[in-house]
Parts: structure tokens; C-alpha cells; sequence
């Protein structure tokens, strides 16, 4: 739908690291960032491992906001603006950030007190976005994108339309999410949890762990773009129309957004050398997955390396899609494909290439990525490394 | 230019802007809050539906309604869903932290004072519970055997996402096309009617629905304390657009509000991201061929143009 743009750097907060080099060494390595949570009781709940960020370190010039979900964001924001200067008019700068929970530990907060003007104004979901924008000095558009789960790949995509309707000259998009009782409380009701590890298109996976995380990328129009981690090819989007929590069976909802972003892409099933799965490692979705890549890239999808860090971060929710985008031009950069954390039995019903034990060396140059949320959210991105 | 094809909104006030006052402050009457009352939609469908998702399913009746049409000229994969809400999320969230406190002995008395304080948002089930195998939950035991604040948290958690009411939306009238959620105000909207446009444009779908739904009742005091995001009265709304075209609206920042911005809110009152729906229905019913939406969040504004054909008139794509 928009030109390809260009991805000019990134910045994350992650279990894994507060900063994109000690996030992208521990996937590479294969180091597993969930572990007993700490921040908040869990005794009562069936499961109480995630991806939790034990320490947020201080901000650049200043302590982080006690909203932790601003927090994330800004953390993210600092590791970004190590790597690349906002070099445009302010008000030429637009923030789009995905989310599924906005700032709803302030919102748990917040109705469990009784909150002052501020807190209540926290509790917005769309808070922490206006927090980065203020952090930035950004004066653009902001806007807030809570396609579930899918957030941090809608965010990617609206990004880039609104470079290429001229509607700024700089975005910072990406995604974020915590972990607090109330999202732990939900998914352990759900049984969606698993009490051993994460094992992503395994025949033993039991469900996913939920992390925390923001992760941030700055995008330009390719032609004011001078060095960059890579392009944003194409995106797309769907409803499934299905379920409230639950995919579409057959898939046919990601499906749709993946052959429509990767029409936009003007990208062809041999042309794809690297699969980002959401990877959740529940029985349904990686079945789903699964078979949504074999119908769409046919007998490529036997070739390809299909993989998913959520073994390695839990499911950071509306970070996990703008994390997985990186990781796949983190791949592009240095020529090395992390594994899929978790994975060691095949499972006849998931039966592709799934990057088992450790990480590969071969450079993918166009990447593709699925996302996909409660609500019938489905999100594609086509990326492309290299500078 | 991409054209109005359709707009429905129910309000406070009642169904449609034939219903709006002429000024929303003073009939208003002191109220802080003009509620909704839960759709009358019936059926096992609906039976546990939240009150925002219900009012999400009758604004898009209201729209088809208006517009002449039936639920068969927005099936599919040709249409995109563009959902926008600052608040419609708070009703769910406060029953979810509710039945959740901290201790059992809160629990009980969180849910039963949620559910007082949200007579109409009754706690979801059925739609909600999940099926064994879910890729987003995987339930391992049965219902049955949760404790009653696990199966009001069980059935009542996907809810509390604002993609809850797209989801049911989509789900009634089997939407398969483009989709985005956004949440904000009436600037978002505006953002949201400039998506619409651009998949126009790009021919991903043939016709969009822009819908909004405020709800604030449940959350009366949290939106009393933040009364630097809201003037009031806090008019509670749903609205949905069928818009067709090419995909041009003119989108970009605007220094200050459209007439048509500033007579929603005084005729409508406070519905946030509802509003420039409304805006673009008085438009229409002033006999405007073309209306200039513009709409505000947390001081940022932002701009679109529509153009307005006649109610009625034929789709041309």
C-alpha cells in the first residue's frame, strides 16, 4: 500500500537486554529471558514465570516515569536515540505505537484508589504514547494502535503510510507491553499459560509465557535516508471475523494479510528467505501458522527457515511484532538467524524448517513476518535487510 | 474523493441525529454522564455481549439503516473495519480488576461492585470462553471446574481489549477485509478515516466502515477526575460510516476546529471519538454536498474532507 520505506535504526527494551545489542546477542546465543516473576504476587495464579525485566535502568537525564509502560517506551526511545538523531522539524515527527494493554497497570491503579487528575489521565491507554511523544520532542501525529497482539506490526504499517501520504518526515513506531496482574491474572484464567517452557511448533508445547518489552524503530522515506538497518516492504492487515479470542481455524484471516502484504511488497514466494512466526507455541496457533505458510509460499515453505523468539522473551504482546521486525533485519545485518528456543521434537502437524538448537548462518535478505491477537487481529510485514 | 456512502449513530440522546438537542450543555441538565442503555439485540449471540460491543452492532445497524442497505453489501473480504474509542474499554477493565483483587475476600466484593456499578455491562461468557486448542488461550480444564472469580475472569478477559468490539462487529456481519483499531479521541478518527482512505486507494477493499463507540458510566469518576481530557456533558455514543471512493480526504493537521466540529459539540455534547462521525451526519442532513472533519486529542488536530452525496444514492464501485 505505501513505498517501501526505510528502517533507518532500532531501539528495544527487552528480558533480554535494555539495549539492541545485548538483545540481539542473547536470541543469537539462545539465552532464555523468562523466569519467575518478582514484581507483583503471582502465589495466587497457576503459572507465575514471564518474560519480566527485573531492572529498568535510568533514563537518559532523568528517572522513568512511574507508569512502567511509559517507562518501557522511553527506555526503548533512549537505546534509539543512541543509534540515529531525529534530524527533522518536530512537527514533522509522528510517534505510532501498538499496544494491547495501553497503560493499564496505571488503570488497575487508578480504580483501585482514588487516583488524582494525572493518574487518571494515565490510565488512557494511549498514555505512554503521548509520554514518548512529549520524551521526543515530537509534535507530529501520535497515535495509538491496539490491534491486540498484532499491535506492533499495524504500527509498523501505519507508520509507513503516514511517510508516504507526506503526513511526516520522521516516525518512531513500534509496540510495547507489560506484565501486571491483571494481563497474568486474565491469560492464567484463560489456561493459556503453560507451566513448563515455551516450546514453539514443538509436539510437546503447552501454551506460551507472557512477557514485557518495547521495542522502537525509526522510519523514513527511502529517499531521505542516508544508512539504514533495512526497508519495510509491504503490510497488511485483517479480521478474521471469527472468534473474540480465539483465530480463525483455518487460518484464513492471516492468510489474507500475508498474501496482501506481500503483494504490496511486490514479493514472490521464492523471493522470501526468512519466516518470523508468531510462533505463541499453543497447539492451535502454530498448527494455524503453519499451514498458512504452506499455502502461501507453497513449496518454498519447506525451504525456508521459519522461527520464533517467543521461547526466548515469552509473548510480549504488543512489542512481540516490532521485535520480531528487527530480529529479522538484525538477521539481514549479520548473517545469522536466531533458533527457535524451545523446539526439539517435530510435530507431523508442523512440519517445516524451524531452526531447532541453535542459531544459523546464512543471511536472509527478505524476511516476512505474522502477527496475530485476540479479536481476530491479523498483521503481515514484508521486510528487507541491508543497507 | 471518497464519498459518504452511509452513517448510523446512536447517542444518549436517542437514535440518529434527529434525536440531538440543539444545545447538549444545557439539556444536559447538570447530568455529567447521558448513558446508553444496552441495545435490545436479542438472541443467544448477544446474550453475554458486553454493552460496548452491542452498541458497536447498533451503530452499524443504525448505518445500514440510513444508507438503505443490507447486511450483504458489507460481507466480506471488501470491506475494512477501522475501529476508534478513548473510553469504550473502561467498563470491561473495571469489572476484569474487579472480580481480580488482590485477596479472595476483595474479589467477591470487587465483582459484586463492579456489576452494580455497571448494571448494563454484563459479564461476558459464552462468546468469551474460549475453545479448547485456541492459539490465544488454550484452556485445560473445563469451565466447570474454576472457582466463580476464575470463570468470571475465564469469560470475561478478552473483553477487556478495545478489539473486543470490532471483533464482535466483524464476527455479526462476517468482516474479513482490512483492519485497524486505533484508540484516542476525535483525532483519531480523523486518523482512522484516513486509513479508510488509503485502502480505498490502494483498492484493498471496496468500501470501509469507520466505527466509534464512547461508553463512560461505568467509569463516571475516573473521567470526573480527568476532566482535562473531556468538558462534558459525557454523551455516550456509537456512531459507524460506510465510506466509498477513491481514497483522497485531504488528510493533514488543521490550526483550529471546522464549524461543523464545534456544532457536534454542541449539539451532541462530549463523544469523543464519535464525533466527527456526527459531524459528517449533520452534514448531510443540512443538504452539505462536502464536509470538512476536523478533530482534536490532547492538542493535536488533524483535518479530512468527505464528500457527501445525497443519502440513497447507488455505490459506483
Amino acid at each position: 500500500m505505501s513505498a517501501p520505506v526505510a528502517v533507518l535504526a532500532a531501539g528495544v527494551a527487552t528480558p533480554l537486554g535494555l539495549d539492541l545489542e545485548s538483545f540481539w546477542s542473547a536470541l543469537v546465543t539462545g539465552v532464555d529471558g523468562t523466569s519467575g516473576i518478582e514484581r507483583f504476587a503471582v502465589a495466587d495464579l497457576r503459572v507465575g514465570r514471564g518474560g519480566e525485566i527485573k531492572k529498568i535502568t535510568p533514563l537518559r537525564g532523568g528517572s522513568a516515569p512511574r507508569c512502567r509502560a511509559s517507562a518501557l517506551l522511553l527506555k526503548a526511545a533512549d537505546d534509539l536515540l543512541g543509534r540515529a538523531a531525529l534530524t527533522a522539524d518536530p512537527a514533522r515527527i509522528a510517534v505510532v505505537v501498538g499496544t494491547a494493554l495501553g497503560g493499564v497497570g496505571e488503570l488497575e491503579r487508578a480504580l483501585a484508589d482514588a487516583p488524582g487528575p494525572r493518574a487518571a489521565a494515565a490510565a488512557l491507554y494511549d498514555s505512554p504514547a503521548h509520554a514518548l511523544a512529549r520524551r521526543l520532542g515530537a509534535r507530529g501525529p501520535v497515535l495509538t494502535v491496539s490491534t491486540a497482539c498484532a499491535s506492533g506490526a499495524t504500527a509498523l504499517g501505519i507508520g509507513a503510510d503516514l511517510l508516504d501520504e507526506g503526513a511526516a518526515d520522521l516516525v518512531v513506531a513500534g509496540g510495547y507491553d507489560i506484565l501486571c496482574r491483571f494481563v497474568m491474572r486474565g491469560f492464567d484464567a484463560l489456561r493459556s499459560l503453560t507451566r513448563e517452557r515455551v516450546r514453539p511448533f514443538d509436539r510437546r508445547r503447552s501454551g506460551l509465557l507472557l512477557g514485557e518489552a518495547a521495542g522502537l524503530v525509526l522510519l523514513a522515506r527511502e529517499r531521505d535516508a542516508r544508512g539504514r538497518l533495512g526497508r519495510l516492504l509491504g503490510h497488511a492487515t485483517s479480521s478474521d471475523g471469527s472468534h473474540i479470542a480465539a483465530p480463525d481455524p483455518d487460518g484464513r484471516g492471516l492468510e489474507h494479510a500475508l498474501r496482501a502484504a506481500m503483494a504490496a511488497a511486490d514479493v514472490a514466494p521464492d523471493d522470501v528467505d526468512l519466516v518470523s512466526a508468531h510462533g505463541t507455541g499453543t497447539i492451535l496457533n502454530d498448527r494455524i501458522e503453519t499451514g498458512v505458510l504452506k499455502r502461501v509460499l507453497g513449496p518454498r515453505a519447506y525451504r525456508v527457515p521459519v522461527n520464533s523468539i517467543k521461547g526466548a522473551l515469552g509473548h510480549t504482546m504488543g512489542a512481540a511484532a516490532t521485535l520480531e521486525a528487527i530480529m529479522c533485519l538484525l538477521a539481514a545485518r549479520d548473517g545469522v538467524v536466531p533458533s527457535t528456543l524451545g523446539y526439539e521434537e517435530p510435530d507431523p502437524a508442523c512440519d517445516l524448517d524451524y531452526v531447532p538448537r541453535e542459531a544459523r548462518h546464512v543471511r536472509p535478505r527478505v524476511a516476512v513476518s505474522t502477527s496475530l491477537g485476540f479479536g481476530g487481529c491479523n498483521a503481515a510485514l514484508v521486510l528487507e535487510g541491508g543497507g | 474523493m471518497t464519498r459518504l456512502r452511509a452513517v448510523g449513530l446512536v447517542s444518549g440522546w436517542g437514535a440518529g441525529v434527529a434525536a440531538l438537542p440543539a444545545d447538549a450543555p444545557a439539556a444536559a441538565d447538570g447530568r455529567r454522564v447521558i448513558p446508553v442503555p444496552r441495545p435490545a439485540l436479542d438472541g443467544e449471540r448477544f446474550r453475554r455481549a458486553t454493552r460496548e460491543c452491542l452498541l458497536g452492532v447498533a451503530a452499524v445497524e443504525a448505518m445500514l439503516a440510513e444508507g438503505g442497505l443490507t447486511r450483504d453489501a458489507i460481507r466480506g473480504a471488501d470491506t475494512a473495519l477501522l475501529y476508534v474509542t478513548a473510553a469504550a474499554y473502561g467498563a470491561s477493565n473495571r469489572l476484569f480488576v474487579g472480580a481480580g483483587g488482590a485477596s479472595t475476600a476483595r474479589t467477591a466484593g470487587g465483582l459484586a461492585e463492579a456489576r452494580r456499578g455497571s448494571a448494563s455491562a454484563t459479564p461476558a461468557g459464552g462468546r468469551g470462553e474460549t475453545r479448547r486448542g485456541d492459539a490465544s488461550a488454550t484452556p485445560g480444564g473445563a469451565p466447570g471446574e474454576e472457582s466463580r472469580e476464575g470463570r468470571a475472569g475465564t469469560l470475561h478477559f478478552p473483553y477487556t481489549a478495545p478489539s473486543a468490539v470490532p471483533a464482535e462487529v466483524a464476527i455479526e456481519y462476517g468482516l474479513t477485509g482490512g483492519y485497524v483499531i486505533l484508540v484516542g479521541g476525535a483525532r483519531a478518527t480523523i486518523d482512522a478515516i484516513w486509513q479508510a482512505a488509503r485502502l480505498l486507494a490502494a483498492r484493498r477493499c471496496r468500501r470501509a466502515l469507520v466505527l466509534a463507540v464512547e461508553t463512560f458510566a461505568e467509569c463516571e469518576d475516573l473521567w470526573a477526575r480527568g476532566r482535562w481530557a473531556a468538558r462534558g456533558p459525557l454523551v455516550e455514543a456509537a456512531a459507524c460510516a460506510l465510506l466509498e471512493g477513491d481514497g483522497h480526504v485531504g488528510y493533514g493537521p488543521a490550526d483550529g476546529p471546522a464549524p461543523l466540529e464545534t456544532l457536534a459539540v454542541r449539539r451532541a455534547g462530549e463523544i469523543l471519538a464519535c464525533a466527527p462521525l456526527v459531524a459528517a451526519a449533520l452534514a448531510r442532513e443540512a443538504g452539505q454536498p462536502e464536509a470538512r472533519l476536523t478533530g482534536e486529542w490532547r492538542g493535536r488536530r488533524a483535518a479530512v474532507t468527505l464528500a457527501l452525496p445525497a443519502a440513497g444514492t447507488p455505490a459506483l464501485v
